[in-house]
């Protein structure tokens, strides 16, 4: 590695070379007796802070020439003295100028990035109706500040490290000393210490990474956009990850059972909370099994409608040309595809598309002939379905068309092998030596109080058995 | 990964019942008509006697080719193993056929059993390749969703049996019981099933009672389904191929709501899917067991048993009376033989390890 020698253009130019890049500034200016010459990178550094900390309180600096008497004269919180040209070009590109002068052999790092940053508000994704309304925003700094509000104790560990060859991306791990068990965090440190990516523009990268079964459809990282939920599973025994640039935080080990468990569940009685969580299991369960129910029956085996649904049916799809499994996999398409386009156009032309979907292709196709009212109702309703578990939408939204498919091709007995395929793949995933469908498999009485039953805080006493925290009462 | 002693329990009380709820209590009322109970309950009273030998087998901390070899040698238990084994897969013979029937007959109008029905052979493959822990852990889920199928199968069956029709007790002599005892072995061997699994499991507190009194409520669970069978069909019991599935339909609601019992169908299906790939998963075990845990030989062996099975299942499509006969009155000791006096003989087995040369 190479260092910064007492030659200032020498030093200059090689921090030059290394960073050839146009937005890479130098800017020269003297003090009394020394010349100093700044290198920054021009879009990420606050350079009105970079005047007001470094050149406005050097200017006047008469001292001797020695790295360590003009850090002192700075007014910057964040300083640094750093001798290998690597690291000083790595500072530069992270939006921390660098201060070289005349006859010293190591350079100064000066924290004046400039921070771009929106204001925190309540994550689209995640919405409380009762309970704090902060999210993350991308901004890793913020971030930890949210969480660390939320624990004011030294047991609030934040260590940050560096992932990604090119992007350098700081993630923030953080677990509660004494809480989160040591094995768990030594386990994550290790594997995220083996990444070798050049870069990581988000948090859902680090997800395949740190999961035993990278290719698995299955969810195996637990997600949050909110920081009160994210201290609550950090306080339960679970480790976090902050990512910078990314609003989504990561938690580890993930159960099953989170997705159902919503902020609100906390804030409002558990006979509530407990009604909501049955009520999304069922949305979940009807979303994902409808459509494949209603083809098999029509396809395989009549009798499962009653018969006076069954009249009702057989009308409306008298004229329909295609088969139901067909006519179903038209309808699903154009709802991801409604879904998709939803998301991604402009706000100004969401009316249109409304119109459109719901008119156009809904009402229009039916008195068309093209596809029937009930694969529209049935549809609809398992669309709405999914949204009860959002944070499951990816995993969910696959498994209903898998088994509309196995349905249409194989009926009833087809969609029971194929469930009971996915109990066993779900039984069998483990990670970080946490069992994905814990606490029903394996089966714990005692954590079955917050799972899809919610009982009164008062009861939650003992931290989750399955998470091994060394600290396991909660409430005393 | 190891399997808990609850596991063990879930399956003895819900998920073994399962198996016996489709030909059997129609095989049994054929023989012995109103009296089927007393088959039921003769058969289930020396299978809770094996399982209870069974499970004190577990004691010991040795898995079931260990228990062999340490008084009868390597070679020896090797032998037994192979010969354990192929009890295993010809017993799970009887309830694959019987499933596959059930599914062609009451999930399907018109589809022909290949379509239908092979699909499982690929689960059952995917299973067996599976470590036992795993089937274990399956126990915790399907033992709420056998307990809830079978509740709904009784709520919606009870209102329409009429008790009165199981008297008077031993009409049809003891000929009758013990001919519907002897047609009802092929459905009892799930002692045979604990002993390929011991060593994946502790023997803790009481667990050899714990585990028959389980099995025995598991019993008595099917012991009243077979009453209620019973009171609802009488005399044309024999006909009703498919118990569990024909209880219900009498259920007041149904022409309203349309086949609701479906749904509890639907659950005890899933629970029977496992049920049946049981049986294969413990006889690849026990190959495992004999040739050694070398990296593809579970899936190799799986693979080829489930083949083979489904080879077999297509030959006998339309055999399924001849198989049923044979069973019911060649075969029948086999069951026994290895699911009763294997895991009681076994008890008088060295019960100290010595060193295996």
């Amino acid at each position: 590695m190479k260092h910064v020698t007492g030659d200032l253009e020498k030093t200059k130019d090689a921090l030059k070379k290394l960073l050839p890049a146009e937005d890479i500034l130098t800017f020269g200016f003297a003090a009394q007796r020394i010349g100093f010459v700044c290198v920054f990178a021009d879009p990420i550094t606050d350079k009105d802070l970079l005047g007001e900390q470094v050149i406005r309180a050097l200017l006047s600096y008469d001292g001797p020439p020695s790295a360590a008497e003009i850090a002192k004269r700075l007014t910057s919180p964040e300083t640094k003295i750093e001798p290998a040209l690597e690291n000083l070009a790595a500072e530069v590109l992270a939006g921390n100028p660098v201060l070289l002068f005349e006859g010293m052999d190591a350079g100064i790092v000066v924290g004046t990035k400039k921070v771009f940053t929106r204001a925190i508000a309540e994550p689209s994704t995640d919405v409380a109706v009762k309970g704090p309304r902060e999210g993350f925003i991308e901004d890793v700094k913020t971030n930890t500040s949210l969480v660390r509000r939320r624990f004011k104790t030294g047991e609030l560990r934040i260590e940050t490290v560096e992932i990604g060859r090119r992007s350098k991306t700081n993630v923030a791990i953080c677990w509660l000393e004494g809480t989160t068990p040591a094995a768990t965090v030594e386990e994550v440190k290790k594997k995220l210490s083996e990444i070798d990516i050049d870069i990581i523009p988000d948090s859902s990268y680090l997800t395949h990474f740190l999961s035993t079964r990278p290719y698995s459809l299955v969810k195996q990282v637990g997600t949050t956009e909110k920081p009160d939920i994210f201290a609550a599973k950090i306080a339960e025994g679970r480790l976090g990850l902050l990512v910078d640039g990314s609003p989504i935080a990561l938690t580890l080990p993930y159960m099953l059972i989170e997705d159902f468990q919503s902020s609100e569940d906390y804030f409002v009685p558990p006979y509530r909370a407990s009604f909501t969580r049955i009520l999304r299991l069922l949305a979940l369960v009807v979303a994902i099994y409808l459509p494949a129910f209603y083809v098999s029956a029509q396809l395989y085996k009549l009798q499962l409608f009653p018969v006076k649904l069954l009249l009702t049916i057989a009308g409306s799809i008298r004229d329909i040309p295609f088969s139901p499994s067909l006519e179903m996999l038209l309808v699903l398409f154009v709802l991801e595809v409604l879904n998709e386009a939803s998301i991604r156009m402009p706000k100004y032309v969401g009316m249109a598309l409304s119109v459109v979907g719901a008119l156009v292709l809904g009402e229009t196709a039916v008195s068309a002939g093209f596809v029937s009212t009930p694969a529209i109702i049935i549809i609809a309703f398992s669309g709405i379905g999914l949204y009860a578990v959002p944070n499951l939408i990816e995993q969910t939204s696959v498994l209903r068309l898998a088994m509309l498919l196995i349905a249409g091709s194989i009926g009833p007995y087809g969609v029971i092998l194929a469930t009971a395929f996915l109990l066993v793949y779900l039984v069998t995933t483990v990670n970080f030596g946490v069992p994905l469908v814990a606490p029903f498999a394996p089966f714990a009485r005692r954590e079955l109080k917050d799972s899809l039953v919610k009982f009164n805080l008062g009861s939650l006493k003992i931290r989750p058995n399955v998470l091994k925290s060394p600290n396991k009462r909660r409430l005393k | 990964m190891k399997i808990s002693t609850r596991q063990v329990l879930f399956f003895l009380a819900c998920v073994a019942p399962v198996g016996k709820l489709i030909l059997l209590p129609a095989r049994l009322a054929e023989a012995a008509g109103n009296d089927l109970l007393f088959p039921f309950a003769m058969h289930y009273l020396l299978q809770a006697g094996a399982v209870f030998c069974a499970l004190l087998l577990a004691k010991r901390g040795m898995n079931f080719s260990e228990l062999l070899a340490n008084t009868f040698g390597k070679i020896a238990a090797k032998v037994f193993m192979n010969i354990y084994a192929l009890f295993l897969f010809f017993a799970a013979l009887l309830p694959l056929l019987e499933q596959k029937l059930l599914v062609q007959s009451v999930f399907y109008d018109t589809l022909p059993s290949l379509v239908s029905f092979s699909p499982f052979f690929l689960f059952a493959a995917f299973i067996a390749s599976k470590p036992l822990a795993s089937s274990g852990q399956v126990c915790d889920l399907l033992a709420p969703i056998a307990i809830a199928g079978l509740a709904g199968i009784f709520i919606l069956s009870a209102g329409s049996a009429d008790l009165a029709a199981l008297s008077p007790a031993f009409a049809s002599g003891a000929k009758g019981i013990l001919t519907a005892f002897r047609n009802g072995f092929g459905w009892f061997y799930d002692a045979a099933f604990i002993l390929p699994f011991l060593g994946t499991f502790d023997y803790k507190k009481h667990l050899a009672l714990k585990g028959t009194l389980c099995y025995l409520a598991g019993g008595a669970a099917v012991i009243l389904f077979a009453g209620i069978f019973y009171g609802i069909f009488q005399e044309t019991a024999t006909n009703q191929l498919f118990a569990f599935t024909a209880t219900s339909k009498f259920f007041s609601g149904i022409s309203t709501l349309g086949r609701i019992d479906y749904l509890f169908i639907f659950l005890l299906s899933l629970v029977m899917a496992f049920y049946c790939a049981l049986p294969l998963q413990a006889g690849v075990e026990c190959l495992l067991q004999a040739y050694g845990r070398r990296r593809y030989l579970p899936t190799i062996f799986s693979v080829a048993v489930c083949a083979a099975l489904l080879v077999v299942s297509q030959c006998t499509d339309y055999r399924f009376t001849e198989v049923l006969g044979a069973v019911g009155k060649q075969l029948f000791w086999i069951f026994p033989l290895f699911s009763v006096l294997v895991p009681a003989l076994m008890l008088l087995l060295r019960r100290k390890r010595r060193e295996i040369p």
